[in-house]
């Protein structure tokens, strides 16, 4: 459970973005300007704060610059109708920790949140991923199922850290290309589901039971075998 | 009034009136030298005369006379004529037929017929009439017929060219007007068929390599550049319509599916989201694309290596590759650097990896190079597929273009598109070549320095 701020102005997006959310058990509270926003952003302590990129009386991106300029670090997630990859880097630019376009697909959005939101708990310098059986030694970069070695290229390793990182949450395709190429750029095919069939194949040969599944309409999630 | 206000018309009329003013400048010069001054000279010649006579008259009339008929009787080019009378008005000797009371004016022209054998000679004279001391008359003349008659066949002759200078001028005006206004009304009719929708409306040329001709060769390349533009955007907004109808009618499908009661199943609900996640995306690269295109896109341009590049390209399509049963292979030599937006030249890579695959037939070899051309840099993809037809060649890019080879072929015809987009930004070009077999892509970069400075500049300017 999450406490979650969302500043948008439309109301139906912000309808469905609040349904989405609470349904998976975050609280949200909603501000429909940048004025209130900023105001609330900082009277309140949030877990994470959703912020809309164009915003009536105070610019999302001032709001942010005005956050971090008093040494407020809530993660910030940008929600922009401005799609594009240079877009992306201004919002990161100005502070934002992630950004999403607009229209939101809620299975990305949840994924993000919950990304977001545990990196505050889950430390950077976590020297050890457990997963069940799966371990990930993340100084020695190397993956091991009950003790037995997995053979991976670094890619691979990348994809499955990145998994074991958020456990038993989705991640999207786009967060895997952003995270593990560092490239932002649209893929006309999804040439990320070759690679995690290769990575599941390799984990396969170990593990008896699947780790990698499938979140349709989402992503991949890494789960415990039961 | 809108003979008046024709432009031809009024230059014509602006000429005529020159050349008037012009004619009159060479009648007046001739009457000049060939009346005025040899009448000047006469009457110096004249007064010269008087003045010698009346300096030689001593009060004896007869004497004076004597000498005055030697001078009418000596063989002369201007004959000369006198009249003196003593100072009570007689007489002396005289062979003016008549001549007007004494009136105190100098300067007299006179008929002076001349009868000789019965025929008579019509003669002008110019006589000066003075007084002398005793106040004898004494008038000295010459005849000037042939000055005077000059002078009236001048005068009457600039009469009739002045008028028909007049006449051919206002004649040449009307042509003038009727000559330009045709050819202008051809050119301002086929701007009022443009204005009226009908692109394909084209100046007519006369074959004659005139100005008018020059000016409507311009304007037919003008408008052949418009037609193809408009072409261009109406062909583009049909593909656009083409390619949802597809993508809408499954999503239909799909939710009639899903509906409630009729053997719903969640497959069917995120079939219909997969088809519009693809709805989204194509809207999304369509939009990209015209962003790029249009400068409004911030390229954020720094050193890119490219064989760094590259080999990341290859990393993440590999596996595509490889399922296909592919092999990618990559030359890329010493680490060759361009001035680039990193995420924009990475898309480019993969659209033509990704476009390479679809089209290489299992077994085939995708070859990835960069060789330095020049100064610049050379990136080239070529695969073993099936290539392109050389009348496709040039479509290639075309927003929506496939080829008939791609029919079957997953995309909508957008990933060269947005690789042409990008290399315009990166003043790069491309060149698509017959690899016998397959496809030769190649994009030229220029070296470092020249090349997207002044881009960025645009993309900059061209900023929301």
């Amino acid at each position: 459970m999450m406490h979650i701020l969302l500043v948008e102005d439309d109301p139906r997006v912000a309808a469905y973005l609040c349904k989405g959310l609470e349904e998976e058990g975050h609280v949200v509270d909603l501000r429909e300007d940048g004025r209130s926003g900023l105001l609330q952003a900082s009277t309140e302590r949030y877990d994470i704060i959703l912020l809309d990129r164009m915003l009536p009386h105070v610019d999302g991106l001032k709001i942010l610059q005005t956050l971090r300029a008093t040494g407020d670090a809530t993660p910030v997630l940008i929600l922009s109708a401005l799609g594009d990859v240079d877009e992306r880097v201004k919002g990161l630019r100005a502070g934002g920790d992630d950004y999403l376009a607009k229209p939101v697909a809620i299975s990305e959005l949840l994924a993000r949140v919950e990304a977001l939101g545990r990196r505050g708990t889950l430390t950077e310098e976590v020297a050890e991923l457990r997963v069940g059986a799966l371990v990930v030694d993340r100084l020695g970069h190397a993956v091991t199922i009950e003790g037995r070695p997995v053979d991976l290229t670094a890619r691979e390793y990348q994809i499955l850290e990145l998994l074991a990182r958020h456990a038993g949450r989705v991640v999207t395709r786009s967060m895997l290309l952003e995270h593990v190429w560092n490239y932002h750029f649209d893929p006309q095919t999804n040439v990320i589901d070759q690679h995690l069939s290769r990575l599941r194949q390799k984990l396969a040969l170990v593990s008896p039971v699947p780790l990698v599944h499938t979140v349709r309409g989402a992503g991949y999630m890494l789960r415990p075998g039961e | 009034m809108k003979l008046l206000k024709s432009f031809s018309f009024r230059l014509a009329a602006t000429y005529a009136l020159l050349f008037s003013v012009s004619l009159a400048l060479v009648l007046g010069t001739y009457q000049l030298v060939s009346i005025t001054l040899p009448r000047n000279a006469v009457k110096a010649a004249i007064e010269a005369e008087a003045e010698t006579f009346a300096a030689g008259y001593r009060g004896d009339a007869r004497a004076l006379a004597r000498r005055l008929e030697a001078r009418a009787g000596a063989p002369s080019q201007l004959a000369g004529f006198h009249l003196l009378t003593d100072p009570a008005g007689h007489v002396v000797s005289t062979n003016l037929p008549s001549w007007p009371a004494f009136a105190g004016r100098r300067w007299y022209s006179l008929e002076a017929d001349i009868y000789r054998d019965g025929d008579e000679d019509d003669h002008e004279a110019l006589v000066l009439d003075r007084g002398l001391a005793d106040g004898s008359r004494l008038m000295i003349g010459r005849d000037v017929e042939e000055l005077d008659d000059l002078e009236e066949a001048i005068g009457s002759a600039a009469l009739y060219l002045i008028a028909a200078t007049l006449l051919l001028a206002t004649a040449g005006a009307l042509l003038m007007n009727w000559a330009i206004g045709r050819r202008l009304d051809a050119v301002s009719g086929t701007a009022r068929r443009v204005i009226g929708g009908d692109l394909a409306g084209r100046v007519p040329i006369n074959g004659s390599g005139d100005d008018f001709d020059r000016l409507a060769v311009t304007l037919n390349l003008m408008l052949d550049r418009v037609e193809a533009g408009v072409e261009a955007v109406r062909t583009a907004s049909d593909s656009v319509a083409h390619e949802l109808r597809t993508p809408l009618s499954r999503l239909q499908a799909s939710l009639r599916k899903a509906a409630p009661g009729d053997g719903a199943d969640a497959s069917d609900l995120y079939d219909a989201i997969d088809e519009a996640d693809r709805l989204q995306s194509l809207f999304d690269a369509v939009l990209r694309i015209s962003r790029i295109e249009s400068g409004r896109h911030e390229a954020h341009f720094a050193d890119v290596n490219l064989a760094a590049l590259i080999a990341d390209a290859v990393d993440l399509y590999g596996p595509a590759a490889e399922d296909k049963g592919v092999s990618l292979a990559q030359s890329t030599g010493d680490a060759p650097i361009v001035r680039g937006d990193r995420d924009l030249l990475f898309q480019l890579v993969a659209n033509l990896l990704d476009n390479a695959i679809k089209f290489t037939p299992t077994g085939g070899t995708i070859r990835l190079g960069i060789t330095h051309q020049g100064v610049g840099v050379r990136l080239i993809v070529s695969d073993s597929g099936h290539g392109v037809p050389a009348e496709a060649m040039e479509r290639l890019g075309e927003r929506f273009f496939r080829g008939a080879a791609a029919s079957g072929a997953p995309g909508v015809g957008l990933g060269l598109s947005l690789v042409r987009a990008i290399v315009r930004l990166h003043d790069a070009s491309i060149v698509f070549r017959d690899a016998r077999p397959g496809l030769e892509v190649g994009i030229t970069f220029q070296p470092r320095g020249a090349a997207g400075s002044a881009k960025v500049r645009d993309a900059r300017s061209g900023h929301l």
